[in-house]
């Protein structure tokens, strides 16, 4: 296989994300909050998608969230570009919920794929996948 | 009210399903052909001919496979149709029975009176390349190493166990329930009967979702005709009404952000499609639920309000068999028929009319006179399936 291949898919750096990507760069998590009816907007939009409001502001985020739910992936399927997941197998693919409401994809890292349970307490890491990107990943916080 | 009536489904076409092309050198049929196929099964039903069909309604479901965003406009010239009045169906799975709504609405505004829905996808036989996908899952879950549909529904099928206490044993009752339609479905590609233990010990694909809570893609093709109530009495077999409709797409339960994701948008879809059509749950024969997964309809019969939220009682003394109380699948449904992509969803509409005709067989639910279908598309970001449709039918006005 080419080489090209293996690398692992980025995401798009869009208008409406570059602040989030920027951010995270700084190892910080943001997320866009409506000034106006105060709610959460993630994935990031040009607009609030609950109330129409253009005044969605940068949010300092906690970090911190837990394991709402979680598969393990044991095998690469589908696009060749998923290929390069490979190497990863098994990890953890989670929907985190933040403690301030967002619900995030990510990973779990940083502990054996068997003791990533529901509910479990994580914190943000970020991950450098390129110059521009670096991806927040969790890992479970220390008790 | 609504649409209650105002169109009836007087033709249905299904080509049986394949996996061609999976192997090298294999004979193979293209899209085309699927939908050539499925449209003179459904005109041969009617006793309708291609030229009924100029200047009516045409609606096509839009595929995933084939990112060709004018495929609507390259059926009509396959089928040689001059449609008065085009529409795609891109509600992804939710396609065939969203069309149902839009060209009913049509159809009783007056703009048409008779309207060719069909779709076909022949994922085996024809490679495309990957399409571009939508920038949520582009940007925020493919750089994660998610693994398509299988890794959201994992979560949501974990999820859902873990709240309410659902086991396998559940789930493969489901299972066993729509194989055993399979079995008594000449057009059905799965046919050998399964147990619950053969559910579980099936293969891990995205843990906890295994090889028999899965669709299977296949190459195939699929049609219905809509007609007026004037034009459907006049045509060949027994009209099967349109008695209520209701979609919801986009829905969400809690905030964008976090949504509830064990809550389906079939919840008000059903509830509109039930008032309009003015009828009760202990009034519905059968379903026809959208199945791309076992927890999917599983989490419809609750939404629809057939039972309570997470009442496992319900499904263990619940016989969901044709002869049963609460019939669901009863041509073993798309998990063992088929997906040919969008087009899938079509088979429920299809088995619905049968029943609704008494045209059955061995699988006939007694005394069928009111079904509800569902259609279901896209698995959007952090939430359940983003497009759902849901139709009641009847086999009178």
């Amino acid at each position: 296989m080419a080489e090209a291949d293996l690398r692992k898919p980025l995401p798009a750096i869009t208008n409406e994300a570059k602040p989030f990507w920027d951010a995270a760069a700084q190892n910080k998590l943001i997320m866009q909050r409506c000034a106006d009816c105060a709610a959460w907007v993630w994935t990031p939009r040009p607009l609030c998608n609950e109330c129409g409001s253009a005044h969605v502001e940068w949010t300092p985020m906690s970090g911190k969230g837990n394991v709402y739910s979680f598969t393990v992936i044991r095998q690469v399927v589908g696009r060749a570009a998923s290929k390069a997941f490979e190497p990863d197998v098994p990890y953890v693919v989670a929907w985190i919920d933040l403690e301030e409401g967002p619900r995030m994809i990510s990973n779990v890292v940083s502990c054996p794929v068997e003791d990533v349970k529901l509910g479990m307490k994580v914190s943000v890491v970020f991950e450098q996948q390129s110059p521009e990107i670096w991806l927040p990943k969790f890992r479970p916080t220390a008790s | 009210m609504g649409l209650q009536g105002k169109a009836a489904i007087v033709g249905i076409g299904e080509t049986p399903t394949d996996r061609l092309g999976s192997k090298a050198g294999e004979p193979r049929k293209s899209s085309a052909e699927y939908i050539s196929w499925a449209m003179r099964l459904a005109l041969e039903d009617t006793g309708l001919s291609l030229k009924d069909f100029q200047g009516q309604g045409l609606g096509v479901t839009v595929p995933t496979a084939y990112p060709q965003p004018f495929w609507p406009e390259e059926v009509a010239e396959i089928l040689g149709i001059t449609p008065g009045l085009l529409q795609g169906g891109a509600t992804g799975g939710a396609g065939a029975v969203s069309l149902l709504g839009g060209m009913a609405a049509a159809i009783n505004s007056g703009l048409i009176d008779l309207a060719l829905v069909c779709g076909s996808a022949a994922p085996f036989s024809e490679h495309w390349g990957g399409g571009i996908q939508p920038g949520d899952m582009r940007d925020w879950e493919i750089p994660y190493g998610t693994m398509g549909p299988n890794s959201k529904i994992a979560m949501v099928m974990r999820r859902y166990m873990h709240e309410y206490g659902a086991t396998l044993d559940h789930f493969g009752k489901i299972a066993v329930a729509g194989r055993y339609h399979a079995s008594l479905n000449p057009l059905a590609y799965l046919r050998k009967p399964i147990t619950v233990e053969d559910y579980k010990n099936s293969r891990l694909v995205a843990d906890p979702v295994r090889l028999l809570d899965c669709v299977m893609p296949a190459n195939g093709g699929r049609a219905y005709i809509l007609a007026s109530p004037e034009r459907a009495k006049t045509l060949r077999k027994k009209p099967i009404y349109l008695k209520g409709f209701g979609e919801r797409s986009n829905p969400s339960y809690g905030p964008r952000a976090g949504s509830d994701a064990l809550v389906m948008g079939v919840k008000d879809a059903g509830k509109v499609a039930m008032e309009m059509a003015g009828v009760k749950h202990h009034e519905i024969n059968f379903l026809q639920l959208y199945d791309d997964y076992i927890i999917v309809v599983y989490l419809q019969i609750e939404d629809l309000g057939f039972c309570a939220k997470g009442d496992v009682g319900f499904y263990e003394r619940t016989d969901f068999t044709f002869k049963g109380q609460l019939p669901i699948q009863t041509g073993g449904g798309m998990i063992n028929v088929g997906q040919p992509s969008t087009a899938g969803g079509t088979l429920h509409i299809i088995e619905a009319v049968r029943q609704l005709r008494g045209e059955g067989s061995e699988r006939q639910v007694p005394n069928a006179k009111l079904g509800l279908v569902s259609g279901l598309g896209v698995l959007p970001y952090g939430k359940n399936l983003g497009c759902c449709a849901v139709a009641v039918l009847g086999n009178e006005a």
